[in-house]
């Protein structure tokens, strides 16, 4: 770390500052430069804490060499991190798609949607039965007895379930029922739910905040892992912009860039970041070929008649379509690996 | 400048890094961290040629420049506040400036009309397109030298000094010899060509904020203008684009005192752009004089509801009457005279 002193930072100011450092256990270098002096600090293990610093007289900035997260960071494991979920896995090289309908709503059209994405390929379902909507009086799910469908559709399908926890109160009742936890976008930074999470058995499935930075997501996750929860599966969903023709703006960019910087799978949410239907499968092609190691799709066996995001929900065969094209893009940038240089690579 | 090794760079990346600066005739400093080898290269000057040099090195992760990359706008090589004297008004000093009328020029008789009663109520400049860049082709495009003639007039009728936009480096000699300010707008702040021809004119600019510009672009902007010789520089915040749909565009009400700190070029603020509806001016004029900014630039019309461009955002002379009177009371609270 650097502690740049302001060009007209007097010898005492300095020094002032070498000694905060020095009584926080921490090695200061002195650097005069040509115009200013700029202070080093050695010594430490984790990010230093530098509002102290920052507040002392002739200090002009800091600049921070270490990242604030570390069980998240590829640096402390390079390896990929496999999350597995009975026979789905997430990361390593696998494409997984998890799929489903916004929110459990009825029993039969989600054991229809549930069959059909099962045929065509989806690892896991997905469907709301908790659910946090932008508007108090619009639908907010089925609650338990939403789980109990989804339990009901694992058990004929085979495939595991994915449902929102909320808060902490009804953390434990989704808990029981899924195999995996999502929390959602708008609790990426509701921390007493991250701990709560992260002391949990089961695999975590973290969304992206709308207005949060890769370096708050990644802290988010940090969150989780710091209570002992190590399988958490990071969502890409779109985040805010002043662009108005999709709900969301999908930052294709933050694919490669987690890929660089943490050894978690990441997927990619081509549904909440459009909003639009005809949106999905471009995004879910992109987001592959970024190098996403899956999706989370909605799919609506009559999207007309869904109590919410139906506009941006699949038809069974849209998904039948999108599931064809992924795979073979996924096989091309196999069949090329080693020819294609991937993303952030130098 | 400080170089960060990634945690895998060997120690021969490191030196060869080292010994590349070093070529290039800087002094560095290694610094072993725990995981990580930061390089301190000592006194950049030309930091683009480092970068290039350095930045696709194995081992490199990342270059961190120290200095801030403008420095004839910064405050920190010229600490004193700079004060433009235009037509007998200063901008940058104790007294609040005011530049008010109507978004284009559109007819000799509205806009004298229009000029006299801003006048009476307090300003001390006076706007009007009459080049006008719109979103779309189709729309209105101004009168042109037209209406730099009528606008010339109405200096000649009130005394004020007049504000216009220049779209055009083509277009400078022409605006140059009508214009007391040359007004360069929010989606010409990165046309470099424009920023240059303008910096070689003697004759003061106001320099509008993209709408989508950071600060340190804005003021890279400004740096090009007084890099050519113009020292006469002041900077105008207008909102910029964010996701909120219910104003036109977000007034980024702290770039004032961020301005204020980082540079010592005049800042005023457009409240009509910055909010798109008339409704909302005044609150935004009353707190950016609340937060130091040295004026405001508002759109006035006698008719807003039949204006050719920015109707909605126009206030009516009465309201802008009214509006000076409160700005008095804000600029008194705050230190300064209207």
């Amino acid at each position: 770390m650097l502690v740049v002193m302001h060009k007209n930072a007097s010898p005492d100011e300095v020094a002032k500052v070498c000694a905060l450092i020095k009584e926080m256990g921490l090695t200061a270098h002195s650097i005069p430069g040509a115009l200013r002096v700029a202070i080093g600090i050695t010594g430490n293990k984790e990010m230093v804490d530098t509002n102290r610093i920052a507040s002392m007289n002739g200090v002009l900035d800091i600049i921070h060499v270490t990242q604030p997260y570390k069980l998240t960071n590829r640096e402390m494991k390079a390896e990929d991190t496999v999350v597995s979920i009975k026979e789905a896995r997430f990361g390593g090289g696998n494409l997984t798609v998890i799929a489903g309908p916004c929110a459990v709503e009825n029993e039969e059209p989600y054991m229809d949607v549930a069959r059909s994405v099962k045929k065509y390929g989806a690892s896991m379902l997905r469907g709301g039965a908790f659910k946090p909507r932008t508007s108090p009086y619009t639908f907010q799910g089925l609650g338990e007895e939403g789980l109990k469908i989804m339990a009901k559709a694992r058990a004929e399908t085979g495939l595991p379930i994915v449902s929102e926890a909320v808060d902490t109160d009804t953390f434990d009742i989704v808990e029981e029922y899924v195999d995996m936890i999502q929390i959602g976008a708008r609790n990426m930074q509701n921390y007493s739910l991250l701990r709560r999470a992260g002391r949990s058995k089961k695999p975590v499935l973290l969304k992206r905040g709308m207005s949060s930075t890769i370096k708050e997501f990644l802290l988010a996750a940090e969150y989780i892992m710091s209570e002992g929860n190590y399988h958490i599966v990071l969502c890409e969903r779109g985040i805010r912009t002043f662009s108005d023709y999709t709900r969301f703006t999908l930052d294709i960019s933050s694919i490669p860039e987690l890929k660089k910087l943490t050894h978690l799978p990441v997927i990619a949410d081509p549904s909440h970041a459009s909003g639009k239907r005809d949106m999905v499968i471009p995004l879910s092609r992109a987001s592959i070929a970024a190098g996403a190691d899956g999706l989370i799709v909605e799919v609506h066996t009559d999207p007309e008649q869904a109590l919410s995001d139906g506009a941006q929900s699949l038809t069974v065969p849209m998904f039948e379509r999108m599931m064809q094209e992924i795979t073979f893009i996924t096989q091309t940038i196999k069949e090329h690996n080693g020819k294609i240089d991937k993303g952030g690579d130098r | 400048m400080i170089i960060t090794m990634s945690v895998s760079a060997e120690r021969k990346d490191i030196q060869n890094v080292k010994s590349k600066v070093e070529e290039l005739g800087y002094a560095t400093k290694l610094f072993q961290g725990e995981r990580k080898t930061v390089i301190h290269v000592i006194g950049v000057t030309e930091r683009e040629k480092l970068m290039k040099a350095v930045e696709s090195m194995p081992g490199v992760e990342n270059l961190v420049p120290i200095l801030r990359p403008f420095k004839m706008a910064s405050r920190e090589f010229h600490p004193e506040n700079t004060v433009i004297s235009i037509n007998g008004k200063k901008i940058g000093n104790k007294e609040i400036v005011v530049i008010a009328g109507p978004c284009a020029v559109e007819s000799e008789e509205n806009y004298l009309e229009i000029a006299e009663l801003v006048k009476a109520a307090g300003a001390n400049f006076l706007r009007g397109g009459a080049f006008k860049p719109r979103s779309s082709p189709y729309s209105f495009q101004g009168l042109g030298e037209k209406g730099l003639e009528i606008m010339a007039k109405a200096r000649e009728k009130t005394g004020l000094g007049i504000v216009t936009e220049v779209v055009s480096e083509v277009d400078v000699p022409l605006v140059f010899k009508y214009a007391d300010v040359f007004q360069i707008g929010a989606r010409n702040m990165h046309n470099f060509h424009l920023l240059k021809t303008v910096g070689r004119f003697n004759k003061p600019v106001m320099l509008k904020r993209g709408m989508s510009a950071t600060i340190e672009e804005w003021l890279m902007s400004a740096e090009y203008i007084l890099s050519e010789g113009n020292p006469n520089v002041f900077l105008c915040e207008r909102g910029i684009r964010t996701f909120e749909r219910y104003t036109r565009n977000t007034l980024d009400i702290s770039a004032v005192p961020v301005i204020d700190n980082l540079s010592h070029l005049p800042v005023i603020v457009d409240p009509s752009h910055a909010s798109g509806d008339s409704k909302y001016v005044c609150a935004l004029a009353k707190a950016a004089i609340a937060a130091g900014a040295d004026g405001l630039m508002v759109e006035v019309h006698i008719d807003p509801s039949r204006a050719l461009s920015d109707g909605k955002q126009s206030l009516k002379p009465d309201v802008f009457m009214e509006l000076m009177q409160d700005l008095k009371k804000v600029a008194q609270a705050v230190g300064r005279t209207l």
